[in-house]
């Protein structure tokens, strides 16, 4: 009982609001409208009554057209030949209107004034020699019927291109409504006061005809839309309110979920509603392929997004939709990117059972062929795209779980093959991007779900992963992804909380030895960018630099994790001998500063464990006061040691950025 | 007739003939008492069959003869099927040809072709069968043939086309003849080294004259053909080599009158010898050369391995040896798996071969200063050395040897004394004296010597694998100490510091049981100074050894010392010292863990027992060490740790807080990390708090072993040997290499359990920015954008029009022009019909 109370009441509030905002944009729409039309002096009581003709025989054809539509079964929309729309005979020529509006228009006007030179030629021709009309004819009738069947071999049905297009124009054009902006306001208004009505079908189809508009064979439209007005109130209108007048009629609220939805699909309404609905959506889906701008594509995309439940009823568009929204998300800038992704994760959401796995396989891959190249310019481009598929697979880990674990068992795999043969072809298939983005997803999704789920095996198979790749690259060169490496294993230790060692892995890098004292400097050089370090640099100050300032930061970040446990004494005492004798022969200043820095900030933390240590009493498997050993400390940021590392972090920030 | 039979050897004699000749022997006896004057032949032939028998059977026991002789047969007749085979398959590629040129009709053109084969399937079988036997060209070779084929075909089809133009194309035809020609020559060149080949194998006695014949095929000018023929020659010396030694006949010998089959025997053997060192100088020669260097040491390798008995051996080991350090890959392998089968099929030489292989890398090591690869040295750990060499086992084997023959000695002396007479008694000297020549010649060709020989021989062995080691070791420590003047050559190839020193440590641990005692403390002291040196003493760091090259000098002192348990009395000390701080040093990506592991488990594993402060300390690093390093390095310090623990009750102290550090701490209160001596690190003062975070340790093993360890502090202090685990520190080690770690996740299975669903809220976007994305849409820009879209939708489409209309214009233009032609041809008719009207 509550639950449908709640649910009427629901729908209550939501056609009131509904109505509210489309009588809002009546009112926007109507008034400019009348303004525009009442500027085009002379057609103007024309129109009116064209207008106020075609008003009522909507009603009368009506019921014809909603049999029709009734009739057709795959909701394509039926053309009725009698329609009787305003026969407005706007020949106004469009060249003229508009001729100063870009360079294609310009060689329009140029094509056309030879149009008009080689015409009065013809005619002056034809006019002298009589004979020749007849020949003249007598060729093109020749020339078209062997175009026709050419059109009609190639074609093969594919469209519904009628033979000999080009005899029968004129007849046809004739035939087709052309549209003004009146008409289509007439028809809003109807629809928002009854959305059932018939207006709907016919403003759909000029939806359609809209948004096939210069792509497809406009001669199998019977809607001809003349400018650029009625263009995009269509499609504005359309966009805009078509959700809400599906919900309306349908009675589907806001929050309805795909199981929900899925019985209004047993109802009367649904049968009518289905054709227009698919109409609608299809459209939707043509106008996305075929507009470029981005600003638009974020529109349709986010007004599809509200829509997506609607798609349940239709799985060959809900694919097509997800190809390219996935697609678009890929190689779209930053808002276009994240709207279709907002669309990719309603369809993962909200038809879960249905498109869960296609949407992560589809966004999974599509991440793999685009994170071949990692580059200043696109890091946050994967950054995102990364982010993204974090979210999609956080949805439901129940389901995506096994997608991870299978995709980290396939890397490690390679990994495990790439250790045996231990070839040089074999190792690109690890130091390449497309791997490292990878396995650096994957920990930033076990990091993002590690404190809500149970991913042990998930991060052990990461943590074996890094530590392989890691293992396989040990030469210094490999220091930027190195460094990468034990970045993950830190993010990793810190989110799960378990120990993992990554010292050993830090204090190669202090092995660095190519450089001597004329080391020169080369020009600054971002090592985040690349995975292994270019041969003409590793002898250079820089790279010196980048050693040393990475094992600091890598080390401080480590130790900070644990720099409240009771064995940091014992976790600081080799990392501190193998940097003191580092210190002792480094020659370079500036760093043997920063050096001495870490040492005596890592010291200090150590003294100061060691003090709070002699105080207690409790043996090391004494695990319960072991863990609340400074606790009340660590809540506290005031540690000099941690200050000490955020001033670490600032730094690399800094570097990074100076680059 | 028996004697007959004898002399004639078939190429594959079946090795049962020893049970015929002890059957036939009295017949024998009749014999040589008959012909007397025949007894050098006699000597001649019974060594032969001896040799032949010794070569063959002589390792094996009576029972396993049987098997032995199954086994040979079966392979006789495998590779007669072998060579059947190939014949069969070659033939398909070989009748195609025949037929070819039989359907070619001018021979007059293929004249020399249709010669050259003939026709004959025999020739055609040669060439197959010579494929057989050089394997390595026999793509190759097929290739040619093919291309001949096609060319053939090609031919035909020209022919069959137009064979009434024959005479025009008669210059054609020329030419192609002459392109033919070149190939032809290879190709009967080839088909000549078969045919050779296969008459030498099919019967060598008679055929022995065609080795020269081969030798002379080797002097061209086509590399190829020359690399063929060296092959060929390979094949049919490999097969016709006798199991024994070839001793020339003296002066003596050859003055002395002989039947015919005993001259055709020397001959035989004399040509064969001499052809052999022709082929072997050749061999050498080629050597040299670089485009033949490859093959002319494989083909001295596969000699070396095959017939490692025969006449200038020690030519072929310096041979190979020279080429041991070869820094071509496949000739440096080729020669080291030579080596390793001469130093492991020692019963095909008896040990003298293994001497002087040994004594020639020696030298080269000696010669090259210690800088060769490291492969030439590590052929060493392949050598056998009979421990219980002269007891029990082959002392009967030689007492039974020794009484055969005396029986036989004996039967044939009594025989010979029952049918002296006076007269013959001359002759009988003269054949004891041969015999005693026999049985000389019977000893230096056996291959079984006497224990006494083989002892001397392996001691000869030892002292000279030792001193190569020693001097390795010596270099080292020169190296290290004094700075190299020279810029090494190793490194420039490529190669370590001290590119021998790994094979020769393991070379020392695995023999440090029979190294003289005389050595061991000047070994000890090498390796002492070798693992105690640091680069702290020296600027050039590469110059030292590396962390694993220490630890295993540490290792091999340890295995010396136990392997000589008391017969020394070396401090070890300081190897300890060196571990302690080495494990500081060790990198798990530069130094290799195994071989640390190896270090700790001979070290502190199996040692005697420590004294408490060395085991506390090591307790205290080891800890430590496991919280900086990868999980099978941890794994391998733990497993330690816990066996020193059980161990020493004692230091379980470690695992207690107890302030004031206990009555134990002694001389140091407090505990020192940085200490480089353990006895002198305080350990026993500090407490393992290391195990606390190594509970937390990613890897469940790593965290388990450490909860287990932290939980024997409540252990009864008495009960010790009862824990003692049986994992070794190497096994963890491996157990957790990341390699092994790798393969078992990859074939894990692992389903997810709920533990409470999320809802849609962001897991790592910033849901405001999501936000306002949505309210930054402008309808009214949309519209304008939309607008714009349409306009330039309509102007293409409108473009797309005109440009259609245009186009039908200026056709229809086009057409006027036409249809002007059209009429004035039709006027010029009309004219003309006029005129003709």
């Amino acid at each position: 009982m509550v639950e449908r109370l709640s649910d009427t009441v629901l729908k209550g509030n939501f056609m009131k609001g509904l109505k509210a905002e489309i009588r809002a944009t009546m009112k926007i729409l109507m008034p400019r409208d009348l303004g525009e039309a009442m500027k085009k002096s002379g057609v103007t009581t024309i129109d009116a009554a064209a207008s106020y003709n075609s008003l009522d025989n909507i009603y009368i054809e009506d019921d014809v057209n909603l049999v029709d539509v009734e009739s057709d079964g795959e909701g394509i929309l039926s053309e009725d030949p009698e329609c009787p729309y305003i026969s407005d005979i706007e020949t106004e020529n469009k060249g003229q209107d508009n001729g100063e509006r870009a360079a294609l228009s310009e060689s329009n006007k140029n094509i056309h004034l030879e149009i008009v030179e080689q015409k009065g030629k013809l005619d002056m021709l034809l006019e002298k020699v009589p004979k020749f009309s007849k020949y003249l004819e007598s060729r093109r009738a020749e020339l078209q019927k062997s175009e026709s069947e050419e059109i009609d071999s190639d074609e093969d049905g594919d469209t519904n291109y009628s033979n000999g297009v080009s005899s029968n124009e004129g007849m046809r054009l004739h035939d087709r409504r052309a549209i003004n902006s009146h008409t289509i306001d007439v028809w809003c208004w109807l629809v928002v006061e009854q959305p059932e009505g018939p207006a709907l079908p016919n403003l759909l189809h000029t939806f359609q005809a809209a948004c096939r508009y210069g792509f497809d064979s406009d001669e199998s439209h019977l809607h001809e839309i003349l400018d650029e007005k009625v263009f995009s109130k269509v499609l504005m209108f359309i966009l805009c309110e078509a959700d809400g007048i599906f919900r309306k009629w349908l009675g589907v609220s806001d929050s309805c979920r795909k199981d929900s939805f899925l019985k209004f699909m047993n109802t009367s309404e649904w049968k009518l509603v289905r054709p227009l609905m698919k109409s609608y959506l299809r459209s939707c889906l043509l106008l996305l392929n075929q507009v470029t701008d981005g600003q638009i594509l974020v529109f349709i995309l986010s007004r599809l997004r509200s829509s997506i439940v609607f798609f349940a009823a239709f799985p060959s568009l809900t694919e097509l939709l997800i190809k390219i929204s996935v697609h678009l998300w890929v190689t779209g800038e930053e808002s276009l990117s994240l709207s279709s992704f907002l669309v990719v994760r309603e369809i993962a959401s909200m038809l879960l059972s249905d498109w869960y796995d296609t949407c992560m396989m589809k966004t999974y891959k599509a991440f793999i062929a685009h994170s071949k190249f990692f580059e200043h310019g696109n890091l946050k481009k994967v950054e995102f795209l990364m982010n993204s598929i974090v979210e999609l697979y956080s949805l439901d880990l129940q389901r995506s779980y096994q997608h991870v674990f299978a995709s980290l068992q396939h890397l490690a795999n390679i990994l495990s093959q790439t250790m045996k043969a231990k070839k040089k072809e074999e190792l690109k298939k690890i130091h390449n991007w497309q791997y490292i983005n990878c396995v650096s997803l994957w920990v930033k999704f076990i990091d993002c779900n590690l404190k809500d789920h149970d991913l042990q095996p998930l991060l052990s198979l990461s943590i074996l992963i890094i530590k392989g790749i890691a293992h396989l690259f040990p030469s210094l060169r490999y220091l930027p992804l190195r460094f990468r490496c034990v970045q993950m294993l830190n993010q990793l230790s810190l989110s799960s909380g378990v120990f993992i060692p990554v010292a050993s892995l830090v204090l190669d890098f202090l092995e660095h030895k190519g450089c001597t004292a004329d080391a020169t400097r080369v020009k600054a050089f971002d090592f985040s960018t690349v995975l292994k370090v270019p041969k003409h640099l590793l002898k250079s100050r820089n790279f010196q630099e980048e050693c040393i300032l990475s094992a600091i930061e890598l080390l401080s970040a480590h130790f900070s994790q644990w720099r409240y446990h009771i064995s940091f004494p014992e976790l600081a005492t080799i990392p501190l001998v193998l940097f003191k004798r580092f210190h002792e022969k480094l020659s370079n200043e500036t760093l043997r500063r920063q050096v001495k820095r870490f040492i005596d900030q890592v010291e200090q933390n150590k003294e100061y464990i060691e003090r709070k240590r002699a105080e207690i009493s409790f043996s090391p498997n004494d695990h319960a006061a072991i863990d609340s050993f400074l606790q009340m400390e660590k809540s506290g940021s005031n540690c000099s040691f941690n200050q000490y590392y955020a001033s670490v972090q600032q730094k690399s920030h800094s570097r990074s950025a100076l680059r | 007739m028996g004697k007959k039979k004898k002399v004639i050897l078939p190429p594959q004699l079946p090795p049962d003939i020893p049970d015929e000749e002890i059957e036939v022997s009295e017949e024998d006896l009749d014999f040589v008492n008959k012909n007397i004057e025949y007894a050098g032949f006699l000597s001649k032939l019974d060594t032969n069959l001896i040799n032949r028998h010794v070569t063959r059977v002589a390792d094996y026991k009576e029972d396993e003869l049987e098997a032995l002789y199954e086994k040979k047969k079966k392979k006789a007749s495998l590779k007669k099927s072998k060579e059947e085979e190939g014949l069969q398959v070659d033939r398909v590629d070989a009748l195609p040809i025949k037929t070819l040129e039989g359907e070619l009709c001018y021979r007059t053109v293929e004249s020399n072709i249709a010669h050259k084969e003939n026709g004959s399937a025999s020739e055609v079988k040669d060439t197959d069968s010579d494929k057989g036997l050089v394997k390595l060209t026999k793509a190759q070779r097929r290739q040619k043939l093919k291309k001949s084929k096609k060319e053939a075909k090609r031919q035909a089809k020209e022919e069959v086309k137009e064979t009434v133009a024959e005479g025009l194309h008669s210059d054609v035809l020329a030419k192609v003849e002459e392109e033919l020609s070149a190939q032809d020559l290879f190709a009967r060149k080839k088909i000549k080294l078969a045919e050779v080949g296969m008459a030498l194998l099919e019967d060598p006695e008679s055929n022995i004259k065609s080795l020269k014949e081969l030798l002379h095929i080797c002097i061209d000018e086509d590399h190829n053909i020359i690399k063929l023929g060296l092959m060929s020659l390979l094949a049919v010396f490999k097969d016709i080599i006798p199991g024994y030694r070839i001793r020339l006949p003296t002066e003596k010998e050859l003055e002395m009158k002989v039947s015919k089959d005993v001259q055709k025997t020397r001959f035989y053997e004399s040509t064969l010898l001499n052809s052999y060192k022709a082929y072997l100088l050749k061999l050498m020669a080629f050597e040299k050369d670089l485009s033949f260097h490859c093959i002319a040491v494989r083909c001295m390798c596969i000699l070396l391995d095959a017939v490692p008995h025969f006449n200038f051996r020690e030519n072929l080991v310096a041979a190979v040896v020279r080429n041991i350090s070869s820094s071509d890959d496949v000739v440096r392998k080729l020669c080291c798996e030579t080596i390793r089968s001469v130093f492991t099929n020692e019963g095909k030489h008896g040990g003298l071969v293994t001497f002087e292989a040994v004594r020639l890398i020696a030298e080269l090591v000696k010669a090259h200063d210690c800088q060769l690869h490291p492969d030439s040295i590590e052929v060493f750990l392949s050598l056998v050395f009979d421990e219980d060499l002269g007891k029990s086992e082959p002392k009967e084997e030689k007492k039974e040897k020794i009484s055969k023959k005396k029986k036989r000695k004996q039967r044939l002396e009594q025989s010979n004394q029952l049918l002296v007479s006076e007269g013959k008694r001359r002759k009988h000297e003269l054949m004891t004296k041969t015999r005693e020549e026999l049985s000389a010649d019977l000893k230096s060709v056996s291959f079984a010597p006497d224990s006494d020989e083989r002892r001397r021989t392996q001691s000869e062995i030892l002292s000279a694998v030792f001193g190569t080691y020693f001097r390795i070791l010596k270099h080292c420590m020169n190296t290290s100490f004094q700075r190299p003047m020279m810029n090494d050559i190793s490194s420039s190839i490529g190669l370590g510091h001290h590119p021998l020193l790994g094979p020769c440590l393991m070379g020392l641990g695995k023999f440090s049981h029979l190294i003289d005692l005389d050595f061991m403390g000047d070994l000890m002291h090498c390796l002492k100074k070798l693992a105690g040196h640091s680069d702290s003493d020296n600027d050039n760091p590469s110059v030292s050894l590396t962390v694993s090259e220490k630890l295993q000098c540490c290792i091999v002192a340890f295995r010396v010392m136990r392997n000589n348990l008391d017969a020394l009395n070396v401090d070890l000390q300081e190897f300890y010292v060196q571990l302690y701080n080495l494990l500081l040093e060790y990198r798990p990506f530069r130094d290799r863990g195994d071989v640390l592991a190896e270090a700790l488990k001979t070290m502190l594993w199996e040692g005697k027992q420590h004294d408490m402060q060395r085991a506390a300390a090591f307790v205290k690093r080891l800890a430590t060490f496991a919280l900086s390093f990868g999980s099978s390095e941890g794994m391998a310090a733990l497993v330690t740790l816990k066996y020193l623990l059980l161990r020493n009750s004692k230091c379980r102290n470690l695992l207690e807080n107890d302030p004031g550090g206990g009555s134990l701490s002694g001389l140091v209160v407090k505990y020192n990390a940085d200490a480089t001596d353990p006895h002198l690190s305080g350990a026993l003062a500090s407490v393992l708090w290391e195990l606390s975070l190594l509970s937390k340790h990613y890897n469940p093993s790593i965290s388990g072993m450490a909860s287990s360890i932290s939980s024997m502090a409540s252990m009864n202090p008495l009960q010790t040997q009862a824990y003692l685990s049986t994992v070794s520190p190497l096994k963890a080690f491996e157990d957790l290499t990341i390699e092994r770690e790798l393969l078992k996740a990859v074939n894990r299975k692992s389903s997810f359990n709920k533990k409470g669903k999320r809802g849609s809220e962001f897991v790592i976007m910033d849901a405001e920015k999501v936000r306002s994305l949505e309210s930054e849409m402008d309808e009214d820009v949309i519209e304008r954008k939309f607008e714009e879209h349409f306009i330039v939708l309509r102007d293409i489409e409108e473009n797309e029009k005109l440009r259609l209309e245009l186009n039908k214009t200026t056709s229809a233009l086009r057409l006027y022009e036409e249809y002007k032609q059209h009429r004035k041809l039709k006027q010029k008719r009309k004219q003309k019909k006029q005129i003709g009207g």
